[in-house]
């Protein structure tokens, strides 16, 4: 606005007053000296004064204004020579004013109009917003099951913020007594003894009747106060009081005191009635899950519940302490701020998954930094989902180091297993140049002496012919090493083609063969009837004509040899003989190739068929053992399992 | 060669002279050709001028041979219709079962082990030329 002129004379004009006049906003001009040269009607009622204010200086006629921001902000306008605006609270009419001053260099032209409202409003409405805040804080903590003496603490402290309360207390109804006690109380300098509890009288009947708070203004005086005379020695005016509970089952209270009974303002009333039905309900629902509580807190595992949109609205203090935190501080979080390792989003998606569908399921989580493996078990229900926690490192550990066992275990078979044919390979080669090659040599060796013998027998001499009779029957008896040699050999390559097998009539066929080829002798032999096994038909064969073979021969000497084939309670098959024996202390040496406790003379043999009996025996997933004592004969264990794992 | 012979495909020479011996001792007194590794016997049997020359009698093939294995002679032997009906024994060292299996495969009429005991290889022998020369009604000569 541009002021043409003098300011008082512009002011003046009658057509310009008319329309100061009709302004609703309050109105009025000071000269450059700080005089009031014009005040519309508004102003003056606003500013609570008359057309006397005219032609005085305006801080003499408002003194209350001086020093203030009024003051300040018309002196800056007019050093500035710039248009100032604010608002602020006048304490001359008790209002806030909105106030735009616009300076000339003759004086300040003020326009201004109450905003009280507003302002209020909004001050409301900012206290409104802390209080939700404070509220949603204070219902966390309540669902979070802090101790009661915690959450009482709170709600205290909430009420006497916001309510601008000095003296708050928390009283806990006594069931036995009848009584509300005091179990928490701010602002008594000294303990309020007198005010302790609180019986169940009017008007808190008559309250929790209605489901309402009670107030009473002028506490001091008000006979139904326990202990007024505290407050009359203090400022306090007023005071509400907040039953909980039915009057059936009262649970508790809260009660806040105000010095001022203007703080008690309706939305203020609402808020304490809002913190004190969270804290019954906390109450309420702490009594009565008093007992899951310990033992969800008992388990070993952490456990979360949670509401449908995955807010966090309870841990146990084993979750929290996974985190390092109270459990408070976890509640009203959302999941998935726990869920940031790089292959969480299963994790999530199985908990959006398990609410959708209504369906328990179970994730496994591993936590990087940690190195730890979490198995994450999910039972959704009506109001969220629930999800216990366990720690399956351990279990994890043994897992992967057992698949690595596995997995190397295969590897180191799978190179036995190359190596073993590579081995086998070579082994069948090297068998077979043995079978061809060795041989040939002896063929000659056994050949030329008998031609030596057939055509120079008479140059030769009968000793020479002697000699040359050992010639022939050493190369003879390498031929047999050859032939023994290469069958221990060929059992080792032989396939394991397993059948049933009737070892009795095996034995009984081998015992009719070696009777036949050994006419003279005389045998008694016993076999067992019926003695099945499963197993390679050739080489048991072998392994049991090894065995009867090696009775035979070492009962040649008895004339009451006796021969039995038979099995014990243990499941061991055993050939025994009552032959020549052997000394225990070699038993050892029984079963290795080219072992032989009897000197060829005495009983011929390779010293390769035990060895060879060892083989078949063992290659069949059994063992073997023999017992003895020299002169009265041997007898050799054997098992044949009935199922074992091929070994190739 | 128009007389009567037997073929005997052998590489070691103390098996050739026991075996020739053999022969002898059992009064089998026919000729006997020796050719000493494969590749000499696939040439006597299947490449050189065979004008004028007849079957041998029957054939004692051992297995290990140089240049060419006795029993692709044997796989030639039957292969070829000029010698497919020559009996052939193999006589070897070896009773190796891969060995006996192949050679019944590829058609050997007979499988003798050599024996180490000279006594025993005289026997084989006599058994093998008894049956072979004697016994067994040869087939008709082709390519004549």
């Amino acid at each position: 606005m541009r002021h043409q002129g003098s300011l008082k004379a512009t002011l003046l004009r009658p057509d310009l007053g008319d329309v100061l006049e009709r302004i609703t906003d309050g109105f009025f001009a000071l000269d450059a000296d700080w005089h009031i040269v014009y005040m519309n009607r508004e102003a003056q009622r606003m500013l609570h004064t008359d057309a006397s204010c005219l032609g005085k200086v305006w801080v003499d006629v408002f003194p209350l204004a001086g020093g203030t921001a009024f003051e300040r902000e018309y002196h800056r306008a007019m050093a500035e020579q710039r248009v100032v605006q604010f608002v602020e609270f006048s304490r001359t009419s008790d209002s806030w004013f909105e106030v735009k001053a616009y300076p000339s260099p003759d004086g300040v032209s003020v326009y201004f109009r109450d905003v009280t409202d507003r302002i209020k409003a909004e001050r409301d409405l900012a206290e409104r917003t802390e209080q939700q805040q404070a509220l949603v804080e204070f219902g966390r903590l309540a669902l979070s099951r802090v101790s009661v003496a915690q959450l009482a603490n709170d709600a205290l402290e909430l009420l006497g913020v916001y309510l601008n309360a000095p003296v708050v207390e928390v009283f806990l109804y006594d069931q036995g007594a009848r009584v509300f006690r005091v179990i928490a109380s701010h602002g008594w300098n000294q303990p309020a003894h007198a005010r302790s509890q609180m019986p169940l009288d009017q008007p808190v009947r008559q309250a929790l009747e209605d489901g309402h708070c009670f107030r009473i203004d002028d506490v001091a005086n008000d006979p139904s106060i326990i202990g007024r005379e505290l407050f009359a020695a203090s400022k306090i005016q007023s005071g509400i009081w907040i039953p909980m509970g039915s009057l059936a089952e009262p649970l508790a209270m809260v009660a806040a005191f105000v010095e001022d009974p203007g703080e008690l303002t309706p939305a203020r009333i609402s808020f304490a009635e809002s913190v004190a039905t969270t804290f019954g309900e906390a109450l309420q629902a702490w009594q009565s899950h008093h007992r899951t509580d310990e033992i969800l807190e008992s388990i070993t595992d952490a456990f979360v519940a949670c509401d449908r949109e995955l807010r966090i609205t309870y841990v146990n203090a084993r979750m929290a302490a996974f985190y390092q935190v109270e459990p408070a501080a976890l509640v009203g979080r959302h999941v998935e701020q726990f869920l940031s390792e790089p292959d969480d989003l299963h994790v999530l998606s199985a908990f959006k998954t398990a609410i959708a569908e209504h369906h328990p399921t179970s994730v496994e989580r591993y936590v990087v930094s940690m190195e730890r493996w979490f198995d994450v078990r999910l039972y959704p229900w009506g109001g969220g989902i629930a999800a216990y926690i366990r720690d399956i490192t351990k279990r994890k550990l043994a897992e992967l180091r057992i698949r690595q066992l596995n997995a190397d275990l295969e590897r180191r078979v799978e190179e036995r297993t190359r190596e073993l044919e590579l081995a086998n390979q070579e082994l069948e080669s090297f068998a077979y140049s043995v079978s061809h090659d060795l041989r040939a040599p002896l063929r000659a060796i056994d050949g030329f002496s008998q031609a030596l013998m057939e055509d120079c027998s008479e140059s030769i001499g009968e000793t020479g012919q002697g000699y040359l009779k050992r010639v022939r029957s050493a190369a003879q008896r390498m031929a047999e090493l050859i032939d023994a040699l290469l069958q221990l050999a060929k059992i080792a390559r032989h396939e394991l083609i397993r059948s049933p097998v009737n070892l009795s009539d095996m034995a009984k066929g081998i015992l009719d063969e070696l009777a036949l080829a050994d006419a003279q002798r005389s045998v008694q032999t016993r076999i067992e009837p019926n003695l099945f096994v499963v197993g390679e038909p050739a080489l048991l064969r072998v392994a049991l004509a090894n065995l009867i073979g090696n009775a035979w021969k070492f009962t040649r000497l008895r004339r009451d040899a006796v021969i039995t084939v038979g099995s014990s309670p243990g499941g061991e098959f055993f050939v025994r003989d009552n032959g020549a024996g052997f000394d225990m202390h070699y038993a050892d040496k029984l079963f290795g190739a080219f072992q032989r406790l009897h000197s060829y003379d005495e009983f011929e043999g390779t010293g390769i068929g035990l060895a060879t009996v060892a083989r078949v025996v063992h290659r069949h997933g059994g063992s073997i053992r023999a017992e003895g004592r020299v002169g009265e004969g041997a007898t050799f264990y054997f098992t044949l399992p009935a199922e074992v794992h091929r070994t190739r | 060669m128009k007389r009567p012979y037997i073929l005997l495909i052998e590489d070691n020479d103390d098996d050739i002279e026991l075996t020739r011996r053999a022969f002898a001792k059992n009064h089998i007194l026919n000729e006997i050709v020796v050719l000493r590794d494969g590749a000499q016997a696939s040439a006597f049997l299947f490449e050189e001028q065979r004008e004028g020359r007849v079957a041998p009698q029957f054939i004692l093939l051992d297995l290990k041979l140089p240049k060419i294995s006795g029993l692709e002679i044997l796989a030639r032997i039957r292969k070829d219709p000029r010698t497919a009906l020559i009996p052939t024994v193999i006589l070897t060292s070896s009773k190796q079962e891969e060995d006996l299996l192949a050679g019944y495969r590829l058609g050997v009429n007979s499988y003798v082990r050599k024996p180490v005991d000279f006594n025993e290889f005289v026997d084989a022998v006599r058994q093998v030329g008894l049956y072979w020369l004697m016994l067994n009604q040869a087939p008709p000569l082709l390519g004549e």
